[in-house]
């Protein structure tokens, strides 16, 4: 029993030190460690002051690089934050992705030789009617269809699903196999919108996650109003170029028969009005290669884009084209300003001006360089704290904590004396590797995992509890204390590891199924549970071994 | 002289009081069971669906005032309270809860929740200038039906893979004496929330596996020794056998049962109104766990005996792999 191997100390002494290495940088100050604040671009005085003191205190921090830095990420329920789930609708995904398909079929058939249809094709309950006046041309406009049916992502799937009915009506439809296709990219692309549109700097924390095929999960911390997030994710981001028609005359008559002429649709302007546009667009939020805040002439914000290269040419033929004519910029179905044409405009610079702030400029540019969601996002859970409570959580949690951990302690000592000390000297190495392992898995910790490390701080004692109760059931036998303490950790194994085990799964389980805060308190758990069977069978016995080499009790009081 | 929760070399006879045992916890389960059923569990916003927000309550104003600022917005069913913060400059809070909106025209069931939520906070803010929300929350219900499955898919996945390991290292009347102590300590635990309308959500889901795990570390314990023993005695009759185990770790038992509720207690007395609801859960599911250990799960055991090797054959086996 007195021969504890050299390694074994070395390795104990290793992992106790790189715990303690790892749970170093909760002590200092983000400065200190020499981490660069970031920038949130924030505008109040306070907060630029702040943001300066913590670069100055990183710029002049000695902290090696080498050395580890990562603190403890706090949950969302500890730092304040905006959570939100959100679901996207597959079907919707694919109604939109044929609605942009809509343009291409029009100028396929009506190629020369000119195939006549009745009505305008339309999206309607998910798919296309097109009837053709005459059936004999049925051949050519499939083929033509053919032609122009692009497949999906890098798969070999076609997007549309040609079908021929009777008396020349061609339905087109998305197959089942390309919707699961279409859903898979559009979730990725959703969450790539979300973040350019929430945070086209790229300065701040926020996650973006995926959760099943259809869900994301968007975690903001520091924000306080979800409603600013949920406003600039509620808008669509659909932009178009259409041809406009102004006149009263067109617009009352349309309002009136509540029928325009067939092409058309009415919309809303921006200002309240209303505008009569074609409603297939000349151009698209594809077309744009990148959107900025501007001002117009009067200095009031404006929202700048560039079209693309193909689509600049695109619109200076436009322009050429229908000189004197009005085009409408529509964004989600409202007109936002429709100018007349006076000459062709080449570039592919175009300004977009109204009634905007500043912020408001600033989040349209982001919605528009963003580009188009490809559906709607339905928001399912939102939950949001406040930085106050969060604070509070976390006082409250480390009030709890220490109050605990003095009372376990006490209780230690009470009731095994010495060895009793040698259980709260690996209690307390146990909260350090917690903590350690912690920061090091850059795992996050959130009120119920503090709650996790407290219960773990009353459960840790429990393998040392085992033993304790093993070796005083030796001594009583007679045995002397070396060889009680030899054979009471190797009778309490078969139950703490049987013990432990057990309620790891349950940790495990907690951890697969629970969401959030749950999830948090699941790692603490399995973290402190492995940390615990390490501090009690290894640091404990260490300490007692040095114990009995150096003092050689005739009788351990215990 | 050292604390002892627990005298040197019991002897008590346990098991001769497991009928008696057995008996009020079948009685205490039909009451859990009774209460389930007729007040049901005051389910949080996580499973029911709806909202909840909390504010600072505006200065001289009275959850009254509140109330009368969110009359004209046709939530449905309102609750609003007024409650204490923790902590030294703890501020008095005003929490409002309503329930899952009906959707108006032109909203889905999901959106009329966050809708809901929006139209509360934008109210709120004109109404009292300057509030301040501490928290909101709002679960549409389609989340909320989702919660509450996977809350309880993870209870039912988590007993049947104890189970497994248990049958696994022991024996599997060893796992079905466990297992009926952990739905003893699981029901019992539901029953006392249904009792006093504590509110049960997500948080509690995680108590009671908690619960689960420590309760059946506790019964791990006292089964690791019924073990030992049955090998060591092999003649000795099981009830006896058991009586030993329960009474050798005893003083283990109480002495973890008492570090782990003193941190719990801890958590509970300091660890803000949050943390509340899941350590009084936790609390209550320590001692009942710690009972159940005792009586319940060595009892089953006993009544469904075990397989002890004492046929001649398997012990003459035993006695060459000694030799």
């Amino acid at each position: 029993m007195l021969n504890f191997p050299n390694w074994k100390v070395i390795l104990i002494s290793v992992i106790l030190f790189c715990g303690a290495l790892l749970a170093l940088p909760n002590l200092f100050s983000d400065g200190f460690l020499g981490l660069e604040p970031r920038d949130t671009g924030a505008t109040d005085p306070v907060a630029i002051a702040d943001f300066q003191a913590q670069k100055a205190a990183a710029d002049a921090s000695w902290w090696p690089g080498l050395l580890p830095s990562n603190k403890l990420s706090l949950g969302l329920d500890l730092q304040g934050g905006v959570y939100l789930l959100m679901e996207i609708d597959p079907d919707e995904v694919a109604a939109n992705r044929l609605q942009t398909m809509l343009r291409d079929i029009q100028t396929a058939l009506n190629r020369a030789p000119l195939i006549v249809r009745e009505g305008v094709p339309d999206v309607i309950d998910g798919r296309i009617n097109i009837r053709l006046s005459d059936p004999a041309d049925m051949g050519e406009a499939m083929r033509r269809l053919r032609r122009i049916n692009p497949t999906i992502g890098q798969t070999q799937i076609n997007l549309m699903t040609l079908d021929e009915g009777a008396n020349g009506v061609i339905r087109i439809s998305v197959s089942s196999a390309a919707r699961v296709g279409l859903a898979a990219d559009a979730q990725g692309k959703m969450m790539e919108i979300i973040r350019r549109r929430i945070d086209p700097d790229g300065v701040s924390e926020i996650a973006i996650t995926p959760q099943g095929d259809t869900r994301i999960i968007l975690e903001a911390p520091g924000e306080a109003n979800p409603k600013r997030i949920k406003d600039i994710l509620s808008q669509a981001g659909r932009l178009t170029f259409n041809m406009a028609d102004i006149s009263e005359s067109a617009i009352s008559v349309a309002q009136q028969t509540g029928r325009p002429r067939a092409g058309w649709e009415l919309v809303e302007t921006a200002e309240g009005g209303l505008i009569l546009i074609r409603k297939i667009p000349e151009l698209t939020g594809t077309d744009i290669a990148s959107a900025n805040r501007g001002f117009d002439e009067a200095n009031r914000p404006a929202v700048n884009f560039r079209l693309n290269g193909a689509a600049a040419t695109k619109f200076y033929n436009l322009t050429a084209r229908n000189r004197g004519d009005f085009f409408a910029i529509v964004l989600d179905g409202v007109s936002m300003s429709a100018p007349r044409i006076n000459e062709p405009i080449p570039g592919g610079n175009v300004q977009i001006t109204g009634q905007f702030t500043i912020e408001e400029a600033d989040d349209l540019a982001a919605i528009i360089e963003a580009g188009e969601l490809p559906a709607r996002l339905n928001f399912l859970e939102e939950r949001t704290v406040g930085p106050g409570l969060g604070q509070e959580s976390i006082e409250a949690g480390s009030r709890a904590s220490i109050i605990g951990l003095i009372l376990v302690g006490i209780f230690m000592i009470a009731a095994y004396g010495v060895i009793g000390c040698f259980a709260v000297g690996s209690l307390i190495s146990n909260i350090i590797l917690i903590i350690g392992a912690l920061s090091g898995l850059s795992a996050t910790l959130t009120l119920p995992g503090i709650a996790g490390i407290i219960l773990t701080i009353g459960m840790a004692v429990d393998a040392n509890v085992i033993v304790f109760e093993r070796i005083r059931e030796e001594q009583r036998a007679g045995r002397s204390p070396a060889t009680s303490i030899q054979a009471g950790y190797e009778r309490a194994l078969s139950a703490i590891l049987d013990a432990n085990i057990t309620t790891f799964i349950a940790a495990s389980i907690l951890y697969l199924v629970g969401s959030g805060p749950v999830k948090g308190f699941a790692v603490t758990l399995a973290i402190g549970i492995v940390t615990s069977v390490f501090t009690a069978f290894v640091v404990t016995r260490w300490f007692t071994v040095i114990y009995l080499r150096s003092v050689r009790p005739k009788r351990l009081a215990i | 002289m050292l604390l002892r929760l627990w005298p040197e070399d019991t002897h008590l006879p346990f098991m001769s009081f497991r009928f008696i045992a057995l008996s009020v916890s079948l009685a205490v389960l039909l009451g859990s069971v009774a209460m389930l059923g007729l007040r049901g569990l005051n389910l949080g916003i996580d499973f029911s669906g709806g909202s909840v927000i909390e504010i600072v309550q505006p200065d001289g104003k009275t959850a009254d005032d509140v109330r009368g600022a969110l009359a004209a917005l046709d939530l449905g069913d309102v609750s609003i309270n007024s409650a204490r913060g923790t902590g030294v400059d703890a501020v008095d809070l005003t929490i409002i809860r309503f329930e899952t909106q009906v959707p108006k025209e032109g909203e889905d069931a999901e959106s009329a929740q966050q809708n809901a939520n929006n139209r509360v906070r934008a109210t709120l803010s004109e109404a009292f200038a300057d509030v301040e929300f501490r928290s909101s929350a709002a679960v549409g219900p389609k989340v909320s039906g989702e919660l509450l499955q996977s809350g309880v898919t993870a209870l039912l996945v988590a007993l049947l893979l104890m189970m497994g390991y248990i049958s696994l290292r022991f024996q599997w009347q060893y796992a079905v004496g466990a297992v009926a102590a952990l739905f003893h300590d699981v029901l019992i635990t539901m029953g006392v929330f249904a009792l006093t309308g504590f509110e049960f959500n997500l948080a509690t889901i995680a108590a009671l596996l908690t619960i689960v795990g420590y309760s059946m570390n506790d019964t791990v314990i006292v089964f690791d020794r019924v073990r030992e023993e049955t090998r060591k005695y092999k003649k000795m009759d099981l009830a006896k056998v058991v009586d030993l185990a329960i009474n050798a770790t005893m003083s283990r038992t109480l002495l973890t049962s008492s570090t782990t509720l003193l941190a719990l207690v801890s958590i509970f007395l300091f660890g803000g109104a949050v943390l509340r609801g899941m350590s009084f859960a936790l609390i209550f599911g320590v001692v009942i766990g710690t009972y159940s250990s005792i009586f319940i799960a060595s009892a089953v055991l006993l009544l469904l005996g075990i397989d002890r090797g004492d046929k001649p054959k398997r012990e003459v086996e035993g006695f060459q792999g000694v030799g």
